[in-house]
C-alpha cells in the first residue's frame, strides 16, 4: 500500500498542533509546557512545507538551460518556504525571551511548575 | 433582614468557600452589586436582539436568563473568581474559545 | 507609478533609531536627545507623506509596468498573475495618516515623559518603545498579510519587552503568561494566514479579495472558514479581547505609566488594523459582522463590569480600556460606512484618552509608588491642577460634551439605530454610565477622601513634561471634540471603501 506523502505530512502536522495545544493546556512543568509550544509552532511550520510540496516539481531556481514556460510549469512555489524561514527565526526569538523569563523565575522561585509560579497573586 | 444584608450575607458565604480572607466591607458590597446588575441588565438587553431570528425564541431566551439570574444570584463575585491571573485558567479559557470560535465559525457561516 | 519612500520612512525610522539607541550605552545625554528627535518626527511624517502606495524593491504588479513584462510567455501575461502584487506593498490613506499621526504623538508624549522622570534613560526601555511603535506603524500600513503576522509577533515581543522593562513587582510572572499565551495565538493565527495562501495563492490582501470576488475560489469553502475563524482568534490576543482581556489588563498594569498609554495604543490600532483586513476580506458573510458584534458586546460587559470590582487603579483602567474596545468593534461589526467611521473614531478618540489617563493616574504612581486605591486619598491637596487634568480625562472617556469620546459614542449610537439595532445603543448609554461611575470611584477615593495616616506622599515634583503631555492630550481631546470633521473627513473614505 503506498501512502500519500502530502497527505500523512498533514496528518503529521495536525497531530503535532493537537498535542502542542495538550501539552500547553494540561503539563504544569513550564519546561514541558513550552516544548508543547514549540511543537505546536513546528506544527505549522510542517503544516507550510507540505501544502508547498508540488508532486514532480523542481526547486524555484532559474538555471540558464531551462525555458521560461517549462520552468513556470515545474517549479514548486517558493512563497511558503519563505514563510517557513521567517517563522522560524520569529519562533526561535520568541524561545529565547520565554526561557530567559523562565530561567530567571526559576532562580526567584525555585520551582518550575506552573501551578506555582503563575498563579493568581490577587492583585 | 434588609435585602442589602441578604446580598452582604451571600457575598461573604461565596468568598468564604473559595477561602479568600478579605473582609467584605460596604464598598467591596455596594460595588459587587453595581456590577452585577449592570451584567444582568446587559445580558438582558443583548438577548432582546435574538428577535431578529424569531421572536418566540426572544421570550423564550428572556424568561430563561432571567430564571438562571434568579436562581443563580449573585453572579459577579463567580465570575470574579473564574478571571483570575492564574495561567493555566486562562489557558484553559483560550483553548476553549479557541474551539467555540472555529466551531461557531465553520457551522454559522453554513447555517445563516 | 508612484512609489513613495516616505511611506517606508514611518516604519524604518523608529526601528533605526531604537537599534541605534541600543549601541549607546551609559549615554545618557546623547540618548536623551535622539530620543526626543526621533520622537518629535514620528508624528510628523505622516503628516508630509502624500498617499499612495510603496512597493518594496520595486516590485510593482507587471500591468503596471509593461517593461517588466517583455519577453515573458503568455502563460504568465495571459492570466492573473499580470495583475498580482509581487512583493511587500504598504497602502497610505487619509485614515491610516490620522492614526499613524495619532500613534506617533501617543509614542513622542509617552518617550517625552519617560526621558524626564527617569534619571537614567540609557537601557532598552526606549528601545522596545520605539520597535512597538515601527511594527504597529507596519500593521497599520501593511497589505500584506504576513507581512502584518512578522510585525504582529515584533509588537508582541516588544509589549513583553516594556513589561519586563518595568521593574513593577510580579512583572516577570504576567510577562511570561502574556508570551506563553500569544505562542498559542501566534501560530495560529498563522495558521489561518497560511490557509488563505493555500487557498487562493496569495498573501497580498487586495490579490486575495480579487481572487474572493472573481468567483476563482469557492467563497464558502470550509477551509477558508476556518482561516477565518483562526484569523479571528489571533485577532482576539492582538487586540485584548475576551478570553485575553484578563492578561491584556494585568500586561497594562505591570508597565510604567508610560508603558500602558503606549501599549494600549499599540492594542487599539493593532485592533483596528486586522479587523479592518478581516472585514476587506469576508464581509461577503454575514457571519463575521454577527461575530464581531457578539466578542464586542462580550467584551464590553466583561471589561467593565470587572473593572468595577478592581482595587489597583492601574488594573481598573487596564480592564475600562478593554471594555472601550467593545465599542470599535461595534462600530466595525455594524457593516455600515456610517457604523464604521464612527468605530474608527471611537478607535482614535480611545487610543487618546486612555494615554491620557494611564499618564494622569500614573502621577500618583510617581507622588506615592502606590497603585492600590485602598491605600491612597486626599491626593487632591498635593497636586490640585492634576487632578483637574485626569477629572477632565475621566469625563471624556464616559462621553462628556464637548469632548471627543462624546461624538464618537453619539455616532456609534446613531449607526447602531440606524442599522435596526437599537439594543446595542442602550447597553452602549448603558456602559458609559457605569464607565463614569467606576472612573468616579477610584477618582474619589485616591484624589478626594480624606487621607490615610500611613500614606507619605513623597516629595518630588511631578516633572512639567508630565503636565505638559497632560495638557497637549486634553487639547486633542477637545479639538476633535468640537471639530469631529477633521478625524470623520479623513476615516470616512476607509469606510466607504469596506461597505
Amino acid at each position: 500500500m503506498v501512502i500519500d506523502s502530502q497527505l500523512m505530512s498533514f496528518f503529521t502536522a495536525g497531530s503535532l498542533i493537537v498535542i502542542g495545544i495538550f501539552a500547553a493546556l494540561f503539563l504544569d512543568n513550564l519546561i514541558k509546557k513550552i516544548i508543547g509550544l514549540a511543537f505546536l509552532g513546528d506544527g505549522v511550520n510542517l503544516f507550510i512545507i507540505t501544502m508547498g510540496y508540488k508532486p514532480g516539481g523542481i526547486v524555484y531556481i532559474f538555471l540558464p538551460d531551462m525555458t521560461i514556460s517549462n520552468f513556470a510549469q515545474t517549479a514548486a512555489y517558493p512563497l511558503p518556504f519563505a514563510l517557513v524561514l521567517t517563522n522560524i527565526v520569529i519562533g526561535a526569538s520568541t524561545l529565547a525571551v520565554i526561557l530567559g523569563l523562565v530561567m530567571v523565575l526559576n532562580k526567584r522561585h525555585g520551582s518550575l511548575s506552573a501551578a506555582k509560579i503563575l498563579r493568581d497573586k490577587g492583585e | 433582614m434588609s435585602f442589602y444584608d441578604v446580598i452582604l450575607n451571600k457575598i461573604r458565604k461565596i468568598q468564604e468557600k473559595a477561602g479568600e480572607d478579605e473582609p467584605v466591607t460596604n464598598v467591596t458590597a455596594s460595588t459587587m452589586l453595581t456590577a452585577e446588575l449592570t451584567l444582568i441588565a446587559s445580558v438582558l438587553i443583548a438577548v432582546v436582539m435574538v428577535r431578529l431570528i424569531h421572536p418566540v425564541l426572544m421570550i423564550i431566551m428572556v424568561a430563561a436568563i432571567l430564571i438562571i439570574v434568579f436562581t443563580a444570584m449573585p453572579i459577579m463575585p463567580r465570575l470574579r473568581r473564574e478571571q483570575n491571573d492564574d495561567l493555566n485558567n486562562m489557558m484553559f479559557y483560550v483553548v476553549v474559545a479557541l474551539g467555540v470560535i472555529v466551531a461557531l465559525f465553520y457551522w454559522g457561516n453554513l447555517n445563516v | 507609478m508612484d512609489m513613495n519612500v516616505l511611506i517606508a520612512v514611518m516604519v524604518i525610522l523608529p526601528i533605526a533609531s531604537a537599534l541605534f539607541l541600543n549601541l549607546l550605552h551609559k549615554k545618557d545625554r546623547t540618548i536623551k536627545i535622539i530620543a526626543i528627535i526621533t520622537a518629535i518626527v514620528l508624528p510628523i511624517i505622516p503628516l508630509l507623506t502624500p498617499y499612495g502606495s510603496h512597493f518594496f524593491g520595486g516590485y510593482v504588479p507587471l500591468a503596471q509596468d509593461p517593461s517588466l513584462a517583455q519577453g515573458l510567455p503568455a502563460l504568465i501575461t495571459g492570466s492573473q498573475l499580470f495583475q498580482f502584487h509581487l512583493g511587500i506593498m504598504y497602502v497610505f490613506s487619509s485614515a491610516k495618516q490620522l492614526m499613524i499621526f495619532i500613534l506617533g504623538l501617543i509614542t513622542f508624549f509617552a518617550i517625552f515623559t519617560f526621558i524626564n522622570e527617569s534619571k537614567r534613560p540609557s537601557g532598552v526601555y526606549a528601545f522596545l518603545m520605539f520597535m512597538g511603535t515601527a511594527s504597529v506603524s507596519a500593521i497599520l500600513l501593511s497589505d500584506d498579510i504576513f507581512n502584518l503576522f512578522v510585525f504582529f509577533e515584533i509588537a508582541a515581543l516588544a509589549q513583553v519587552g516594556i513589561v519586563i522593562a518595568s521593574g513593577i513587582k510580579n512583572n516577570y510572572e504576567t510577562a511570561l503568561k502574556y508570551i506563553l499565551l500569544g505562542n498559542i495565538a501566534g501560530p495560529l493565527l498563522l495558521l489561518g494566514i497560511v490557509m488563505l495562501l493555500g487557498i487562493t495563492g496569495n498573501v497580498n490582501v487586495t490579490d486575495m479579495i480579487f481572487t474572493l470576488k472573481n468567483g476563482y475560489v469557492n467563497p464558502q469553502s470550509p477551509e477558508l472558514l476556518i482561516a477565518l475563524a483562526l484569523i479571528v482568534f489571533g485577532w482576539l490576543y492582538a487586540s485584548g479581547l475576551p478570553p485575553f482581556h484578563t492578561i491584556k489588563s494585568a500586561v497594562y498594569s505591570k508597565a510604567l505609566p508610560h508603558g500602558s498609554a503606549l501599549l494600549q495604543a499599540f492594542s487599539v490600532f493593532t485592533m483596528v488594523a486586522i479587523g479592518i483586513i478581516i472585514i476587506r476580506l469576508f464581509s461577503y458573510n454575514p457571519f463575521t459582522n454577527i461575530a464581531i458584534i457578539g466578542i464586542s458586546l462580550i467584551a464590553m460587559i466583561l471589561g467593565i463590569t470587572m473593572a468595577i470590582v478592581q482595587t489597583d487603579y492601574k488594573r481598573i483602567l487596564g480592564y475600562l480600556a478593554v471594555g472601550e474596545l467593545g465599542y470599535i468593534g461595534i462600530g466595525l461589526g455594524l457593516g455600515t460606512a456610517f457604523g464604521i467611521t464612527a468605530g474608527l473614531f471611537q478607535a482614535v478618540n480611545e487610543a487618546v484618552i486612555t494615554a491620557f489617563l494611564f499618564i494622569g493616574f500614573g502621577t500618583i504612581l510617581y507622588k506615592t509608588r502606590i497603585s492600590d486605591t485602598r491605600k491612597l486619598g486626599g491626593m487632591m491637596y498635593v497636586n490640585p491642577k492634576v487632578a483637574l487634568l485626569v477629572l477632565l480625562a475621566g469625563l471624556a472617556m464616559a462621553g462628556v460634551p464637548p469632548l471627543n469620546a462624546f461624538q464618537s459614542k453619539l455616532m456609534l449610537i446613531q449607526a447602531s439605530i440606524q442599522s435596526g439595532l437599537p439594543e446595542l445603543g442602550i447597553i452602549m448609554i448603558l456602559l458609559s454610565i457605569v464607565t463614569f461611575m467606576t472612573f468616579m470611584k477610584a477618582f474619589y477615593t485616591i484624589y478626594m477622601r480624606p487621607k490615610p495616616k500611613e500614606l507619605e506622599v513623597l516629595d518630588n515634583t511631578i516633572p512639567r513634561s508630565t503636565v505638559i503631555s497632560l495638557v497637549v492630550f486634553l487639547i486633542v481631546c477637545l479639538t476633535l471634540g468640537l471639530f469631529p470633521e477633521i478625524a470623520t473627513n479623513s476615516l470616512q473614505t476607509l469606510a466607504a471603501g469596506l461597505v
